[in-house]
């Protein structure tokens, strides 16, 4: 074990590998974040080593929440352990790190289409009601003159909404022809996605194979009814039973924070673990 | 009806999503792509997919194929004779050359 761990609660000072704050009343949030070093100004302040990844998963035990796998993951890689797909998924997270799929923004596009053909509709409805006017008074023989200025004026008009509305449908055109393309890269992107996703799960899986055994004689070892099956990840009971077992596979040179509910001694907690322990009661 | 394709993981899993809660819009799930009911819901339900997710989702409108109405004679009756051929190896063009079958270059030229 390393060097005796020093916590620093108000003024008074407790040191040893496994210290016992049951009398002190401090929270094992404040406990935890303390040895995160996350809050200076905490009356609790804790002298350890920087904790590590696979600290971070057992930093409370029992903790709120556990993924037994990352934390099997953890430990495997603090104990030396490597998978053979990291380099593969190192260069599969760089590539997918350097995609940056073109934008797909048609919306405006397609907008200026619709707007233009609805305006095109009102027109040739206007086009049509005034030739329908002008044949009217034609017919009998009264004044054209204004409805002909008219007409011409709607006429002139709807000519140039349909140009707009022909330049919008072919902008559209081309706005999906890029889109194509950048939808392409997506389709590339969303691969890589996949790629690194199944080999982050076979890295875990490799890892947390690699320490399997021990995991299994450690849940055995700490408190807590639980079952283990020969192949790896076959773990039934509690995740606190889980968490426990990872904390004494893992090499931590930070303390873990236990509190009652851990179902150990704070005296044999330490030695369970073997991690400098802070027992928060 | 309604064809939402996604293109990232955040995207389809949204989709997977929209889909188990929306049985009843939903004609056709595809793993990355759906297929909607081609309502307001639909479309609502499309728009939110797009809204969460950009670019990463494309919508299209669909229609039923009918073959009847839109394919000429000469290209269904291909479709059926080439899948009758004797020797699984021949390529449609060796298939077609020779014969009175759409030349696939012709085909490719030919919109509906």
């Amino acid at each position: 074990m390393s060097e005796p761990l020093r916590v620093h609660v108000g003024e008074r000072t407790h040191a040893g590998h496994a210290v016992d704050l049951c009398g002190d009343d401090v929270a094992a949030a404040a406990v935890v974040r303390a040895v995160r070093a996350e809050r200076a100004d905490s009356s609790v302040r804790v002298d350890c080593p920087t904790p590590g990844d696979a600290h971070a998963h057992v930093a409370r035990l029992p903790p709120e929440t556990f993924d037994r796998r990352a934390a099997l993951a953890a430990a495997a890689r603090a104990l030396g352990h490597t998978s053979s797909s990291q380099s593969a998924l190192a260069d599969a997270q760089a590539e997918l790190a350097s995609l940056s799929p073109p934008a797909v923004d048609i919306e405006a596009a397609r907008r200026r289409v619709a707007e233009a053909g609805a305006e095109e509709v009102r027109l040739r409805e206007r086009v049509a009601e005034l030739r329908g006017r002008l044949q009217a008074r034609q017919e009998v023989g009264a004044e054209t003159t204004a409805v002909e200025a008219q007409l011409r004026e709607a006429t002139s008009e709807l000519a140039e909404r349909e140009t707009e509305r022909i330049a919008a449908e072919q902008a559209l055109d081309q706005a999906e022809a890029a889109a194509r393309a950048a939808r392409d890269d997506r389709d590339r992107r969303l691969e890589l996605e996949d790629r690194v996703a199944n080999l982050e799960r076979q890295v875990r899986h490799d890892l947390a194979s690699a320490v399997w055994p021990t995991f299994r004689s450690a849940v055995d070892a700490v408190p807590g009814t639980a079952t283990t099956g020969d192949s790896p990840g076959s773990y039934d009971g509690p995740q606190s039973t889980a968490a426990l077992a990872v904390a004494r596979l893992a090499p931590l040179d930070a303390p873990v924070v236990v509190t009652e509910q851990a179902g150990v001694d704070h005296e044999q907690a330490a030695t369970t673990l073997g991690a400098p322990v802070i027992y928060v009661g | 009806m309604l064809l939402v394709v996604t293109y990232s993981r955040a995207a389809r899993t949204t989709l997977r999503n929209v889909c188990r809660a929306h049985e009843s819009t939903v004609t056709r799930a595809l793993g990355r792509a759906a297929l909607f009911e081609e309502t307001e819901l639909g479309a609502f339900l499309a728009l939110r997919l797009r809204a969460k997710h950009g670019g990463d989702v494309q919508v299209e409108r669909t229609e039923p194929f009918n073959e009847f109405e839109t394919v000429s004679e000469g290209v269904r009756e291909a479709a059926e004779a080439y899948e009758d051929r004797e020797t699984p190896s021949t390529p449609y063009a060796k298939f077609a050359a020779g014969t009175d079958h759409p030349d696939p270059e012709a085909m490719r030229d030919a919109d509906l």
